[in-house]
């Protein structure tokens, strides 16, 4: 489980994370959901380690991150993290170097889902087929937690269903996945817990599909709820 | 170890292009001067044989021709400091080119599984090997643009020098190429110990942004501080009281104390303070 404790974040003077805590289940896929600039990312990246926090604490499966917590953990930013001039070979290649938890035969069969080839170089690739290397990278690897950073944001709507035809495969299953994004209707029916975000604290943390039986209301309607309230 | 080793090799190989590059233009423009040069010279030799002048004469009054005569112009020097000044650029670029552009590629450093001290060895590994590698293949080129000279220009001409030689007529080649192993580890010591703590100082922007060229510069300068304590003492309150191996010592320690310091504040940067 990934536990997120009452974490604070400050840019300067401005507080961007103002005491959040939540947590994300392995083989359920989370989704933060708030306006741009609400600290989703932030979040993301204090998880992996990549900004220091003010306050708080993040542990996966009861530890504090740590270098081994990488072959457990991955993050997938919005922008791909591999240098342009490499192939997608190299990049793979790169992958395969550096992570024990590297799956080759995974990533070979990613690679002809999204229908890539591994000679091109990631300089050359659309912005969709640039989105799916970085979801290959990640995907490919053998984590028990994978987390997402607007997977879908400036893609065309073929990509995103191929992209969003990952999360109801096996690829993603047993999983825990933490996804972010701002257009939930995209993926609203994948999510099976949603954090909803606003100024800095979690205004409402829920079960969808709790909320979807109990009180007959999808993720959108309760946001209607939060947000107008 | 392994990790260490890969990060070296992949960091060797995003610079290869442009250390090719430098080292092509080395050859080239060295030996381009010795032809031009050479050539020149022995045009003058041939008119004023041409003349009627005698050989003497023209060795006398023309002075005859040598290693030295290539080392002190452009053609030689040119390219050493080209290389000097791309090395010094690229201490900074190694870091900071992970940071921009669209493709961050400081997530991906940071999310390997590997102790991130790592890549501040890899990064300073690669920036010795480099310097180390120049120095090595220029004196392989002094060695062969010295047989070219040999080819180019007739023996009664020409004033042979050994490779000893040729480094200690130019004087700023001492400071490449030092005259004893202690003088070697006291100028590359003190080079790769400013590499470390240019390498903390720039951790330290990029931890702290603006904050952090300030705490930069303030740790600069503590270590030069630290590192010249021995001969600020010397010269002030302990009134000449060492001898210069003494001196030696003592400094050879502060700087062992300064890169310790630079490696522990790098790892401490990196793994609690850094931003991507």
């Amino acid at each position: 489980m990934i536990e997120v404790k009452d974490i604070t974040k400050k840019f300067g003077r401005k507080k961007v994370l103002n005491g959040v805590s939540f947590t994300a289940n392995k083989g359920e896929i989370t989704c933060l959901i708030g306006i741009n600039g609400v600290g989703k990312t932030t979040i993301l990246n204090a998880i992996m380690n990549l900004t220091p926090i003010n306050s708080g604490e993040v542990l996966i499966d009861g530890e504090k991150i740590h270098k081994e917590s990488y072959e457990k953990i991955t993050f997938i930013p919005d922008a791909i993290t591999m240098l342009p001039q490499m192939r997608i070979a190299d990049a793979m290649q790169f992958m395969a170097d550096f992570y024990q938890s590297w799956n080759q035969v995974r990533a070979d069969e990613l690679l002809s889902f999204f229908k890539l080839d591994p000679n091109d170089r990631i300089s050359s690739l659309s912005k969709g087929n640039t989105a799916k290397v970085n979801m290959l990278l990640g995907l490919a690897l053998d984590v028990d937690y994978l987390l997402m950073d607007e997977p879908f944001s400036g893609i065309d709507i073929f990509s995103r269903e191929q992209i969003a035809d990952v999360f109801t495969s096996h690829l993603v299953e047993d999983r825990g996945v933490v996804i972010t994004t701002h257009e939930i209707s995209d993926i609203e029916h994948l999510i099976d817990k949603a954090v909803i975000l606003n100024d800095g604290v979690v205004l409402r943390e829920f079960n969808a599909e709790d909320v979807r039986e109990n009180e007959g209301k999808s993720i959108i309607d309760v946001m209607r709820e939060v947000y107008q309230a | 170890m392994k990790n260490f080793l890969k990060l070296t090799n992949f960091e060797l190989n995003r610079f290869s292009k442009i250390y090719i590059t430098l080292i092509g233009l080395t050859l080239v423009m060295q030996t381009i001067g010795m032809i031009l040069l050479s050539s020149s010279y022995m045009s003058d030799v041939e008119e004023q044989l041409a003349m009627g002048n005698s050989m003497e004469w023209i060795t006398i009054n023309l002075g005859t021709f040598s290693f030295s005569s290539l080392t002190r112009t452009f053609w030689f020097g040119g390219p050493i400091i080209i290389a000097i000044v791309t090395l010094l650029i690229y201490v900074f670029f190694i870091w900071y080119r992970d940071w921009f552009g669209k493709n961050t590629f400081i997530y991906r450093l940071l999310m390997i599984p590997t102790a991130r001290i790592n890549l501040f060895f890899a990064k300073a590994s690669t920036i010795f090997l480099m310097v180390l590698g120049l120095i090595s293949l220029q004196l392989v080129f002094i060695l062969l643009e010295n047989e070219l000279l040999k080819i180019l220009v007739s023996d009664a001409f020409r004033e042979d020098q050994s490779l000893k030689q040729i480094i200690f007529n130019f004087d700023y080649m001492g400071v490449l190429y030092p005259n004893s192993i202690i003088q070697f580890f006291i100028n590359y010591g003190i080079g790769f110990m400013a590499v470390f703590v240019i390498f903390t100082g720039i951790l330290f922007e990029r931890c702290y942004r603006l904050k952090g060229i300030l705490f930069g510069i303030l740790f600069a300068g503590v270590s030069l501080l630290i590192f010249i304590s021995p001969i600020l003492l010397q010269v002030t309150i302990l009134n000449e009281f060492f001898y210069p191996i003494e001196i030696f010592i003592l400094m050879a320690i502060t700087g062992l104390v300064v890169i310790s310091g630079s490696i522990w504040m790098s790892h401490y940067l990196l793994n609690k303070k850094i931003r991507v």
